[in-house]
């Protein structure tokens, strides 16, 4: 049964790997469920009231801009997005645009949307935002990006020609999954920056919390050594308890 | 006269301490009270409250969850102590939002919460692994609570999670089966019941099913140079030979035939 279908996986795998949150943090701090009924009593149905629909733009779903613009009132038209398959663009890849006033232009990839099949590149696209005007104040232009369909809008660039190419999901000998350049056959790597989060550039860059983070040390280190027991008999023969009793015989039914 | 007066004395000691502003009153009468008794290791209240030069940061930023294969190269002892550090780190976040949305002030970094319960559940994952594995070896079932498929008496399919009981089935008079024997359905109304739901169930999927053809219907005339093989993936169910030939599917343009 397809019931809970409007419950089924919206945010993209790169928004989360992006936000470093835990799955079930992302989804409940987007989702507006108005009334649940209570869980594990047999008179209730697994029923809630929830929020369908929501728009997914650049703001990101965990932030309280996303919250405003997906206010309970607020209902705004179907966006169609197209299906791309396997998602082949990521944080740091340079591309060049091919509509617009930037077209022909090459830039870097700075945010991925994945739930709409965006890309905003680095200071391409752009367009001028007047903030902070008031009466008394002109306010300030900022220059802001547009984001870029993935699929018309940018394309990859090839590492060899410098020039834009199709490309493919291939197998290298040792079994690594590539994109390859139909133009000059040559591999278009996955950059670095991809694996920058919000809380980090890098996994070896990332500081810890010296009060709150486990050391890497201790949390590599194996102390596992098997032995016929289980968990609990483990336990007690750690704690020094003995339990010579034996459990009276029961009936599983 | 006296045995009012000291009623009225503990009622308005547990009022204190149910108020939750006045828990860090209580909890600073304590730990004056423990600076003199300095002999013995008092863990006080404070333990449920974050360390006091958190209070009042805006961000706390912490690692990731345990994973399940980190958690697998831990001895049980080691497992036994992080489960109750978890437990107290996840004590002292409920209180830490709770006591924060009491002060209308922003709790940092509510994902901890899901990190933490996220570690928690995978303890408990692996311990499990470590019960079935040492129960399949030495009597061959899982150790786990028997489960078994059965036909409820809604006649609708159910894992029925069994009980233990000290006197065998057939001793047990108050015992009353709650579920079908045999997993036949013999009443009229349970009959009926079973098909109108079969008819509920049938119009959710055939909805979706029609809501799915609609979307791939406007795909189609939005994106008319899409991969079809990515389509197909997408929506495996909707026959999209069908959808491309209706009308819906045609973008604002003359047919050519």
């Amino acid at each position: 049964m397809r019931i809970y279908g409007f419950l089924a996986k919206k945010v993209g795998d790169l928004t989360i790997k992006y936000s470093n949150f835990p799955e079930s943090y992302v989804k409940r701090s987007y989702e507006q469920v108005y009334w649940k009924n209570p869980s594990n009593y047999p008179q209730y149905p697994k029923a809630q009231i929830a929020r369908k629909h929501y728009r997914f733009t650049t703001n990101r779903p965990w932030t309280s801009q996303f919250r405003m613009q997906n206010d309970r009132n607020m209902h705004r038209k179907k966006v169609f997005v197209e299906p791309v398959g396997e998602w082949s663009f990521f944080k740091g890849d340079r591309v060049e645009i091919m509509v617009g006033k930037d077209k022909g232009k090459q830039g870097l990839v700075t945010q991925v949307i994945q739930e709409r099949n965006w890309v905003i590149v680095e200071g391409l696209n752009t367009h001028l935002r007047v903030v902070g005007k008031d009466k008394k104040f002109p306010g300030i232009t900022i220059q802001s990006e547009a984001p870029l369909l993935v699929t018309t809008d940018v394309k990859l660039v090839d590492p060899e020609t410098l020039k834009p190419t199709e490309f493919e999901w291939r197998y290298t000998e040792e079994g690594d999954k590539v994109r390859v350049s139909l133009a000059s056959s040559r591999i278009i790597p996955i950059p670095k920056a991809a694996e920058e989060t919000i809380d980090f550039k890098s996994k070896e860059l990332y500081i810890e919390n010296v009060d709150k983070d486990t050391t890497s040390d201790a949390a590599v280190k194996i102390t596992f050594a098997p032995k016929l027991r289980t968990f609990e008999m483990d336990i007690m023969e750690e704690m020094g308890i003995k339990e010579d009793r034996e459990p009276a015989k029961s009936f599983w039914y | 006269m006296n045995t009012a007066m000291i009623s009225n004395l503990l009622r308005s000691t547990i009022n204190r301490c149910l108020r939750t502003q006045n828990v860090i009153k209580m909890v600073s009468s304590t730990t004056i009270r423990r600076d003199v008794h300095t002999t013995t290791p008092a863990n006080d209240l404070m333990e449920f409250f974050d360390n006091k030069k958190n209070w009042g940061e805006t961000n706390i930023r912490v690692g990731r969850a345990w994973k399940l294969d980190e958690l697998r190269i831990k001895s049980n002892t080691d497992l036994h102590k992080l489960w109750y550090v978890l437990l107290k780190e996840r004590n002292m976040l409920y209180t830490m939002e709770h006591e924060c949305n009491d002060k209308m002030r922003l709790f940092p970094n509510p994902e901890r919460i899901d990190k933490v319960q996220e570690s928690m559940n995978n303890i408990e994952t692996v311990i499990r692994e470590r019960n079935v594995a040492y129960y399949q070896l030495e009597t061959g079932e899982t150790g786990e609570r028997p489960v078994e498929d059965v036909v409820n008496l809604f006649g609708l399919r159910e894992k029925y999670q069994k009980q233990e009981y000290y006197i065998p089935r057939f001793m047990n008079t108050r015992w009353v089966r709650p579920y079908l024997e045999n997993g036949f359905i013999t009443s009229a109304a349970v009959k009926k019941f079973y098909r109108l739901y079969k008819e509920k169930e049938y119009n959710v999927e055939r909805k979706a099913r029609n809501k799915d053809f609609r979307h791939v219907q406007h795909l189609l005339k939005r994106f008319p140079n899409m991969s079809m093989e990515t389509l197909k993936a997408e929506y495996p169910d909707v026959d999209i030979e069908k959808a491309k030939r209706s009308r819906k599917a045609r973008g604002h343009f003359m047919p050519k035939y």
